[in-house]
């Protein structure tokens, strides 16, 4: 290979989730329910703003069902879909909604082009979110929106619980078999450090229930979301585990009816590109009013004041 | 290679209108013959497949200096 070198810190094989989404996305439609049940809580938050955008992307698209709930609102009149996976890619393409094959850490876009960037259960695998989100930041026009669904730190967290029970009962130690997901409390700092205006967060928990625990590894497969964490190859999983993992959760989790429940959470991230006409805080010292005069209270010296005034 | 691609398959020229090298963010060339993007300043040839750019630096191809 001569292809230009990538030296980062990382934590995902990008080149994993490729393959894992490539594979995944002829028989998508068979487990796409997570990524749908997602995009129509985003469809839903988007109808809430009263605004029109008529450039749109949507980054990490999958085969392009965000697209369908989304096309004819909000004044969209064109929308470029990108997913990482070329394949997803060729799916999503519909003619009038052309796709591209995007790495969401390297964008193609040209800056300031999109009225409106979507986002639906794709950044967890990123690396570098805090620089995706200014590359996206950068990718909007002025006064344009960042609506994004992401997978929060509570997503699978019973999974997680049991293959870490399972690896330290048959190994000496932990590796990493589960994505970790950025946490509720991270996300608003982090769409401010990107340079966010007016940012909005908040979650949705959905609980999907499974027949049983190796079921639902096999449809995280199938829904390329398989692991692709940069460390995972160091040491194998062995069957072993899996299968002890599988005791474990059907022990500790297992409904009345045998079933087992998976968590996602989803936290949906909004905020837009600055623009001269947002709300923005007062300027320090820039009231025209006393507060006691509005609270009806007497103003009471707290003692020293700086400057001596 | 420059096989007649079928109508349908070309890509789609309001997508090219926001397309730049992901590396450089310069603009791109579009070689029609050859089904490719080309980032002049990055020396490297992004491939069209079945109408969809693939602007990953990893699969683009390196041009030679020439």
């Amino acid at each position: 290979m001569n292809g230009p070198q990538f030296d980062q810190i990382t934590v995902f094989d990008r080149e994993q989730v490729r393959r894992n989404r490539d594979r995944a996305a002829p028989g998508f439609d068979d487990v796409d329910f997570l990524v749908r049940e997602s995009a129509d809580r985003l469809t839903d938050r988007l109808r809430d703003i009263a605004r029109l955008f008529p450039a749109a992307l949507d980054l990490g698209c999958r085969t392009g069902l965000l697209s369908d709930f989304v096309t004819g609102m909000n004044g969209i009149q064109t929308l470029i879909q990108a997913d990482l996976s070329p394949g997803m890619a060729a799916r999503a393409d519909r003619g009038d909604r052309p796709a591209v094959a995007a790495d969401e850490e390297w964008l193609p876009f040209a800056e300031e082009s999109f009225d409106l960037v979507l986002s639906n259960l794709s950044l967890h695998w990123v690396n570098d979110l805090p620089g995706a989100l200014i590359q996206i930041n950068r990718a909007l026009k002025a006064d344009g929106l960042f609506l994004g669904a992401m997978l929060g730190g509570e997503t699978l967290k019973e999974l997680r619980d049991v293959m870490a029970l399972a690896e330290v009962e048959l190994r000496d130690g932990l590796s990493p078999r589960i994505s970790p997901f950025a946490d509720l409390r991270d996300a608003g700092a982090l769409m401010q450090r990107a340079g966010f205006a007016l940012p909005v967060i908040d979650s949705d928990t959905i609980t999907v229930t499974y027949g049983n625990p190796l079921t639902l590894m096999q449809e995280l497969r199938k829904m390329g979301e398989g692991n692709a964490v940069a460390e995972r190859s160091r040491r194998p999983l062995g069957r072993d585990i899996l299968m002890r993992a599988a005791e474990l959760y059907a022990e500790r989790y297992a409904g009345p009816d045998g079933r087992v429940p998976a968590t996602f959470e989803i936290i949906y991230l909004h905020g837009w590109a600055p623009h001269e006409t947002q709300q923005k805080p007062l300027r320090p010292g820039s009231a025209r009013n006393r507060l006691a005069a509005a609270l009806g209270a007497e103003e009471q010296s707290a003692g020293e004041k700086p400057n001596g005034t | 290679m420059s096989e007649n691609k079928d109508q349908s398959r070309q890509v789609d020229p309001k997508l090219l209108e926001f397309l730049v090298c992901p590396l450089t963010h310069g603009t791109l060339r579009y070689d029609r013959e050859a089904q490719e993007l080309i980032s002049d300043q990055a020396k490297l040839a992004y491939p069209i497949r079945d109408g969809i750019p693939i602007m990953l630096p990893y699969e683009a191809r390196q041009l030679d200096d020439d």
